[in-house]
């Protein structure tokens, strides 16, 4: 080699030099990765925020008043979005009462209101199986129902309904294998999700046997006008593109007594929510009156939503 | 760029059984670490919150009559004698559906006091208490009504909470409910596209029936 | 401070080597560079649209990334059928280009690593994964213990090769206590990153064609048709380009080490094709799927395609006439890179997802963004091989050494 050829020569070696490109890209990339993957503009207080378990309350708040004064000013109202924490000596628990339940779609768009859910790309955080009658009575499998179905009039004859949304299990597989903590259940049984936090990886899409998480393929909207403020930061915020979302047993209702928006919505009352915990509870009644099932039993998931026969 | 031809020599064995020990150590000591957060551990500083006690569930009372309908001595004479034949109606109240088993008209609505309705034997009943009529036969249903189990409810599953009286959800001369049409179906995922993006078209269907597009 | 001034020399001179070089040489580097670039655009279109121009959606949330992902932790892992032989057994032919095989180790890892990043959501958010600064859900998480053990073994491949290739540059005998140990650990971590990749799959008990215990093995046993098919293709292109040493004996030894995994790869997809078809139930759907295809959903015919390939491979890899000619031999590894890189990358994301837990048939194929992304990974991991690679030619060649001034 010449002296020339040296001199000419940059300083770093090839496989340096690649270390090195990857990591300046990496960190210059950061910025403006955030800002083009979040759509929003570089916004480093979103950017470096902690996981929502491991916050001080002080950082908590912060990010609850920087959220509102983001979303106030984004959709023109007035935004409350709130971190309230669990009841105690609570555990939630839904039914649905599969001999009641027309497939009207009702709690779907109620759900969808309540929850800041996109439009476009469209997001329903529930689906509504449609089955044969014998099927279910004798033994059904999930694949079996069909979402898309459009009939003048439901209850279609011979159909049954079951819609299906998170099970919020007791031994929920997706909290299992989320690589970032991301998810993780609130003492209260709610399965929630840090939308903060969650990368994106989609592995507890993969692990839900029930298809309840739904991802944000690409940036959702809502329109300004049909923004429901009041908002908790583990539930019904608006959410980013590139992370993982689904129902919260509408967390910001049920934590200060409320039903969720899908039981105030169905026309039949086919849904009922209450705290397992209490003997008293129309969820206990149910559960000791009725005959229940659950979805998968033998996945041993244990979930929180019990479907039931409300005729004796 | 070979290897060493010595072969491995004792020295080497010794040092690769140490690293591949240490290894497995770091392993066994990494798994018996836990993540600061197991998966169901949340925030250690919840306030311990607990909501009052809840009042009793109310019923809700149930909407008017409109005044085409009621009050029915209007049209009603009461002082003239009243025919309790069973039969279909001619003259008036022809477009009225009855369809609820084995009952008829005067089943439940008294023939003396044409604004209240009656019980199986003669107790009179005012129509705003017509539940009382229902749970004659549905006791079954009572109970789960009253358990909050059957019917509608809306409000606070812990707080104040309305319930609806059967009237509201079923005519009681053709109780079962009357099929609606539903909302929109769910976009199929193939729909679900970018502006800018070269997409594949993508078609979808369910087990049940292949998508007819 | 000596060390330094060698190292720097050694970065220097490495750079001068890959800088120069005959027209092939950078009509290949143009070409890869060029391939990187549309990658890179393609990602910057994912980066400014989301992941929505893929054509991932609910139903099949993972796809031809993360297939790809499952395929080169294979292609890593294979180094393995190299560094036995050579480290182990201390066989002459092998131990001459073992070092290749573990600079396409490197490489494959890089790729894998790659294929995760334009993978997920949030890519400013992958800093959440590490300890420290992020919350990494250990030992839960097996997506957690992949990034540990892939890290591990690029870590070791690494420093083998970048020790082994200095010393070499010095002109001096490296030390085997530094060497063996590290490389006897690789044996294992390579059967453990495979291992935990196909854990990735195995434990979502939501899947049941992915929730079976002969997933693991199909892994081990495809990476080492793959990766030493790959191997045997590579080193024939650089006898071509270069006087680089590889004896036909190396060539037909890994050839015959293929045949065996290959028995084993087709010995366990008959065990799979038995256990779904001999007693069907509900969950033989998704292998109905791969198999026969669902609502016009087409991906049977690759599935076949695949079978007809690794068939044809085992045969050459297995009959020694044909396996120790070595054009034939190449033949047979194409075909089988070929069919495993269908088998691994779309037989298995493909089947696993479809229909999806609520019945859904999504019939996907990667879009165009996708796969230009995909194309531009490959593509770095190639750049990443061809420099590597050059510099230890050179060194193996005696072109590239140290002068003291």
């Amino acid at each position: 080699m010449s002296d020339d050829d040296r001199r000419r020569l940059s300083p770093e070696g090839a496989s340096r030099r690649k270390f090195l490109r990857t990591v300046v890209a990496g960190a210059a990339g950061a910025a403006g990765v955030g800002a083009a993957v979040s759509g929003e503009g570089v916004d480093w207080e979103a950017l470096l925020q902690k996981n929502f378990r491991e916050m001080s309350r002080e950082e908590l708040d912060a990010v609850l008043r920087r959220l509102e004064k983001k979303y106030s000013k984004r959709y023109g109202k007035d935004v409350k979005v709130s971190a309230t924490g669990p009841l105690e000596g609570v555990v939630y628990g839904y039914g649905l009462d599969v001999s009641r339940c027309i497939g009207c779609r009702k709690c779907v768009y109620a759900c969808v209101d309540e929850n800041n859910q996109s439009r476009d790309p469209q997001i329903q955080w529930i689906r509504v199986l449609e089955f044969e009658r014998e099927r279910v009575e004798r033994g059904f499998v999930m694949e079996d129902g069909n979402p898309y179905y459009d009939h003048e009039q439901v209850p279609a004859p011979g159909k049954v309904y079951l819609p299906v949304s998170c099970q919020h299990c007791e031994d929920s597989p997706c909290t299992a294998v989320c690589p970032t903590g991301a998810t993780w259940t609130e003492p209260d049984g709610i399965v929630v999700i840090d939308y903060d936090w969650c990368i994106g990886c989609r592995y507890c899409m993969a692990a839900c046997p029930y298809g309840a998480r739904k991802f944000n393929w690409g940036d959702p909207s809502v329109p300004d006008a049909d923004i429901n403020p009041n908002m908790h930061l583990l539930g019904n915020r608006p959410r980013s593109r590139g992370v993982v979302e689904k129902c919260s047993f509408c967390i910001q209702r049920v934590r200060d007594g409320q039903y969720p928006a899908c039981l105030e919505a169905c026309p039949v009352g086919a849904r009922k929510f209450g705290n397992l915990l209490d003997p008293n509870s129309e969820i206990r009644y149910l559960l000791e009156n009725k005959r229940t099932f659950v979805l998968r039993a033998e996945l041993d998931t244990r979930p929180k939503f019990f479907y039931f026969w409300g005729t004796a | 760029m070979t290897p060493n031809d010595e072969g491995i020599s004792g020295r080497v064995q010794a040092l690769t059984y140490t690293v591949i020990a240490a290894a497995f150590a770091l392993v066994l000591v990494l798994f018996s670490v836990e993540c600061p957060h197991s998966r169901r551990e949340s925030r250690s500083d919840y306030a311990r919150r607990t909501l009052p006690p809840e009042p009793a569930p109310v019923l809700r009372p149930s909407p008017p009559l409109s005044d085409t309908v009621f009050p029915c001595i209007d049209c009603h004479d009461v002082s003239e004698a009243v025919d309790q034949t069973r039969r279909v109606l001619t003259d008036d109240h022809e477009t009225l559906t009855l369809a609820h088993g084995d009952l008829w008209c005067l089943s439940c609505h008294s023939p003396a006091h044409r604004d209240q309705l009656q019980l199986a034997d003669g107790t009179l009943v005012e129509m705003t208490e017509s539940w009382k009529l229902c749970t004659q036969c549905h006791g079954k249903k009572l109970a789960d009504w009253r358990a909050g189990v059957h019917g509608k409810r809306t409000g606070f599953w812990w707080g104040p909470k309305e319930y609806r009286a059967c009237v509201e959800c079923h005519n009681p001369h053709a109780p079962p409910f009357k099929p609606l049409k539903p909302l929109p179906p769910p976009m199929r995922p193939g729909r679900i596209g970018a502006p800018m993006s070269a997409q594949a078209a993508t078609t979808s269907g369910t087990l049940e029936g292949a998508e007819s597009e | 401070m000596n060390g330094l001034i060698q190292f720097v020399r050694f970065a220097q001179g490495s750079a001068a080597i890959v800088l120069r070089g005959s027209r092939q040489y950078w009509t290949w580097v143009g070409l890869l560079l060029l391939v990187i670039a549309t990658g890179v655009a393609a990602y910057t279109n994912q980066l400014t649209h989301g992941l929505i121009v893929s054509n991932m959606r609910d139903p099949m949330s993972w796809g031809f990334y993360i297939g790809n992902f499952a395929f080169f932790v294979g292609v890593a892992a294979a180094a393995v059928i190299l560094v036995v032989p050579a480290y182990v057994y201390q066989w002459g032919p092998i131990r001459e280009v073992v070092l290749l095989g573990e600079i396409m180790a490197i490489s494959a890892i890089i790729m894998c690593m790659l294929f995760v990043a334009v993978d997920v959501g949030r890519p400013d958010r992958l800093w959440h994964l590490f300890p420290g600064v992020g919350l990494p859900n250990f030992p839960s998480s097996i997506l957690v213990w992949d990034i540990l053990v892939l890290n591990a073994y690029f870590a070791v491949n690494f420093f083998v090769v970048t020790y082994i290739v200095f010393k070499s540059y010095m002109g001096q005998p490296y030390k085997p206590e530094f060497v063996y140990p590290i490389v006897f650990l690789s044996i294992p971590l390579a059967i453990g990153i495979h291992t935990v990749t196909a854990f990735l799959f195995m434990g979502l008990k939501s899947r049941p064609f992915w929730n079976t215990a002969i997933l693991a093995p199909r892994f081990i046993s495809s990476a080492f048709c793959s990766g030493p098919a790959l191997m045997i293709i590579i080193f024939r292109v650089l006898r071509a380009v270069s006087p680089i040493p590889i004896s036909n004996a190396a060539l037909r030894k890994i050839g015959e080490l293929l045949g065996y995994a290959m028995a084993a790869n087709l010995f366990f997809l008959g065990c799979e094709v038995f256990e779904q078809f001999y007693a069907p139930t509900r969950h033989t759907i998704h292998a109905e799927f791969q198999w026969f295809g669902l609502q016009e959903h087409g991906i049977a015919v690759y599935t076949w395609f695949a079978l007809v390939c690794n068939s044809a491979a085992f045969l050459i890899f297995g009959i020694s006439r044909l396996r120790d000619r070595i054009n034939v031999l190449t033949v047979g590894c194409v075909l089988a890179v070929a069919g495993v890189f269908i088998e691994k990358g779309l037989g298995l994301l493909l089947p696993g997802l479809t229909p999806d837990m609520l019945g859904e048939v999504y019939r996907y194929a990667p879009s165009l963004n996708e796969v230009l992304v995909a194309a531009g990974v490959w593509s770095i991991g190639a750049l990443f091989f061809t420099l590597m690679a050059r510099v230890a030619m050179a060194i193996t060649l005696g072109e590239f050494r140290y002068q003291q001034k």
